[in-house]
């Protein structure tokens, strides 16, 4: 167990859930311990006690895995001959196969703490939906014996089925909160339904333009729960710190980040290779970097500390990814866009994915966000990752080493997670709560 | 001093602020891109051949002495209009009987179009940079004075009164009562005024001198080289942003503290 993130103080380490007092109340105002009033009443396995805690552990898993996987198909020592465009599916199975889980986890996770009386999906409904997305990996890896038509049967209803779970809340909603996300999620199922539509020859559009416009739409997730996960995970750890300040991640520069994110998709879906990228590339990289702006707070310079300082990384690496790509469609003598799309989805996807199983593993297992060097270690590996894949157009001699550091960089970080938070998502709360 | 410190160490917080309007100014490149492309190189050149023009001007002697020479001749107009302005408005600003007689003047100053103030001084002055000069002072003063008369006339009694009532030395009434309240008009009224002046310079010069960067532009526009019109126009709004933004707003947002 992580000994530099210590339990909460005042609620003592328990088994059985606090009937009621101060210290119990005061553990149900901070996030991660909400949902205590809308808790099932049921008895239920601590891995199927709430969304986050088998997704957390097989996620990294997955995620080290796969792209070692990978790493060994790339270099021609694992076989995978029923892959007609191996290019392709790699980049599917990074981005919907890793990002439908942690955008479950997530959903599943912070529904019942944004609205009262939400009920956290537990046992049986959990197990069927991560037994789902444990097929969908399988059904990817076994594709040439299922087809792509028996993929996609099992692809598709998963998301679905936990739209279904959390849309009502959302929709009934008067303040809209996470409408955004909501339709976010849609506008991803869609895209991925395209997707196989193209692939089994429905669709003519060409499968790489709607993988592209797939990630636009995954950076628009990105920048919509940052935007949540950001105000919430900070403003936890300033109070820790005693910091009398409060972040603000202000909607109206999110909105514009957005706005030109979802421009430099469409105009790359319509204008592929057009210089017209090379500007919005740009524009995208100074909107998003305008929304670092937040970061800096009255009180204290809280930028370099650990938490804080990766959830800024997050940014800087989306706003690098969309600077290169502009910058190579400016600049005939570099040919990168799709090592520079790397920032976006090894560091950007990378680092969110990290730091959202990293907070809500800690605040929803009931602890504090404190200093802990193996998190930071985790995080300097995924930026090495991002780095080493990002550096391959400048250094193409050395592309079969950078690939494979990258590689090993990137898996490492995730073996780290999962083995410094494993004990805490298997376990029970540190304050005693349910869940 | 205390205040050019503050603004020393908020410089680089506020040029990050900056990023929102590189934003949109890199959007309406995108759109300027896509006028290119519909309308092609003659009526909208491509917005990075007209960057890298800008580069092989800023490169060549002739170009930099002609920028200079427009530099100079605006800053200058500013600057007198500036303190004429700034005076007359303040000194208007304290009698009545003043502010009542210099309005409709300078309503008939701002009325005036300063294509006809080109030329009258070409007719008064003849080809040169006085023209030029003269141009600038006279269609930017008007600003600067009303700027400066309403921030006289609508300084707060009741305060003024408190003050007096407190014994404030006459000092401390000026730098803590007097000047933030008449600088939250000036300043606007400033910088507006050197919009205006930069504007002005170069139709004064297109019109009345050879040299300046107004006069590049007449020969660019006689040989049709849309490019470097383009050119010039970048280099112009990109001085007029650098002074405005590196210079004048740091200054604004510090002497306007005291609003929040």
């Amino acid at each position: 167990m992580p000994d530099a993130i210590r339990p909460v103080s005042h609620a003592p380490i328990q088994a059985q859930r606090p009937a009621s007092g101060a210290s119990h109340a005061a553990s149900c105002r901070r996030s991660g311990a909400k949902h205590d009033d809308a808790y099932p009443r049921v008895q239920v396995p601590r891995l199927l006690a709430y969304a986050f805690r088998p997704i957390f552990i097989l996620l990294p898993a997955y995620m080290a895995l796969s792209i070692l996987l990978w790493g060994l198909f790339w270099a021609g020592y694992l076989p995978l001959p029923y892959l007609h465009n191996p290019l392709g599916w790699h980049i599917y199975e990074q981005m919907f196969g890793v990002a439908s889980a942690g955008i479950i986890a997530f959903i599943l996770t912070v529904m019942p703490e944004q609205y009262s009386g939400v009920k956290p999906v537990v046992g049986l409904t959990l197990l069927g939906i991560v037994a789902l997305w444990v097929l969908g990996r399988l059904a990817f890896w076994l594709m040439d014996p299922l087809g792509a038509g028996v993929v996609a049967l099992i692809h598709l209803p998963l998301l679905i089925w936990v739209l279904a779970l959390v849309a009502k809340p959302i929709l009934q909603d008067p303040l809209r909160r996470n409408l955004g996300l909501l339709a976010c999620v849609v506008a991803i199922v869609i895209i991925q339904a395209w997707y196989f539509a193209s692939i089994m020859g429905w669709a003519q559009t060409d499968f790489m333009s709607i993988l592209r416009v797939a990630l636009g739409a995954f950076m628009v997730l990105v920048l919509l729960a940052l935007r949540r996960i950001n105000t919430g995970a900070i403003n936890e750890w300033l109070e820790e710190q005693d910091i009398d300040d409060t972040f603000l991640a202000r909607p109206p520069r999110y909105n514009i980040a957005i706005l030109c994110v979802l421009l430099f998709t469409l105009a790359e879906f319509l204008m592929p290779r057009n210089p017209i990228l090379g500007w919005l590339g740009l524009a995208t990289a100074a909107a998003i970097l305008n929304t670092l702006n937040d970061f800096f707070i009255d009180e204290a310079n809280i930028l370099l500390r650990s938490y804080v300082l990766p959830l800024f990384l997050i940014l800087v690496l989306m706003a690098a990814g969309y600077a290169l790509m502009g910058f190579d469609y400016l600049h005939d003598g570099i040919y990168g866009i799709n090592h520079f799309r790397h920032f976006l989805t090894t560091g950007v996807f990378g680092l969110s994915f990290l730091m959202v199983m990293v907070i809500i593993g800690t605040l929803h297992t009931g602890r504090r966000l404190v200093t802990n060097r193996w998190v930071d270690a985790c995080v300097v590996l995924v930026i090495a990752a991002t780095l080493l894949r990002g550096a391959i157009p400048f250094s193409p001699a050395a592309a079969r080493w950078l690939y494979l550091g990258s590689a090993l960089a990137w898996t490492l970080a995730f073996v780290i997670y999962l083995w410094r938070f494993y004990p805490w998502l298997s376990g029970p709360r540190a304050d005693g709560l349910p869940g | 001093m205390n205040a050019f410190l503050s603004i020393l160490r908020g410089f680089p917080r506020y040029l990050w602020t900056g990023w929102g309007a590189v934003a949109s100014i890199l959007l309406f490149v995108a759109l300027w891109e896509l006028g290119h492309q519909r309308y092609g190189d003659l009526v909208l050149p491509a917005p990075l051949e007209t960057l890298q023009r800008v580069g092989q001007m800023l490169s060549s002697q002739g170009i930099r002495e002609d920028l200079l020479i427009t530099l100079k001749r605006a800053i200058w107009g500013f600057l007198i209009c500036v303190g004429i302005g700034s005076v007359l408005g303040l000194a208007a600003g304290l009698f009545v009987t003043a502010s009542v007689m210099s309005r409709p003047i300078v309503s008939v100053l701002m009325g005036m179009p300063p294509i006809a103030w080109i030329v009258l001084a070409m007719i008064w002055f003849g080809m040169g940079d006085l023209t030029v000069v003269f141009t600038v002072v006279v269609a930017s003063l008007p600003i600067v004075f009303v700027g400066a008369l309403q921030g006289t006339r609508t300084l707060e009694g009741h305060l003024k009164e408190m003050a007096q009532s407190f014994r404030t030395p006459l000092p401390m009434m000026f730098t803590d009562l007097y000047l933030p309240h008449v600088f939250s008009y000036l300043f606007p009224a400033w910088i507006s005024a050197l919009g205006m002046s930069w504007k002005i310079v170069v139709m004064a010069e297109l019109l009345s001198t050879s040299d300046g960067l107004g006069a590049a532009l007449a020969v660019a526009r006689t040989q049709l080289d849309t490019t470097g019109a383009l050119a010039l126009v970048v280099m112009l709004v990109g001085s007029l942003l650098l002074i405005e933004y590196l210079l004048m707003e740091p200054i604004k947002r510090e002497v306007e503290q005291w609003r929040e």
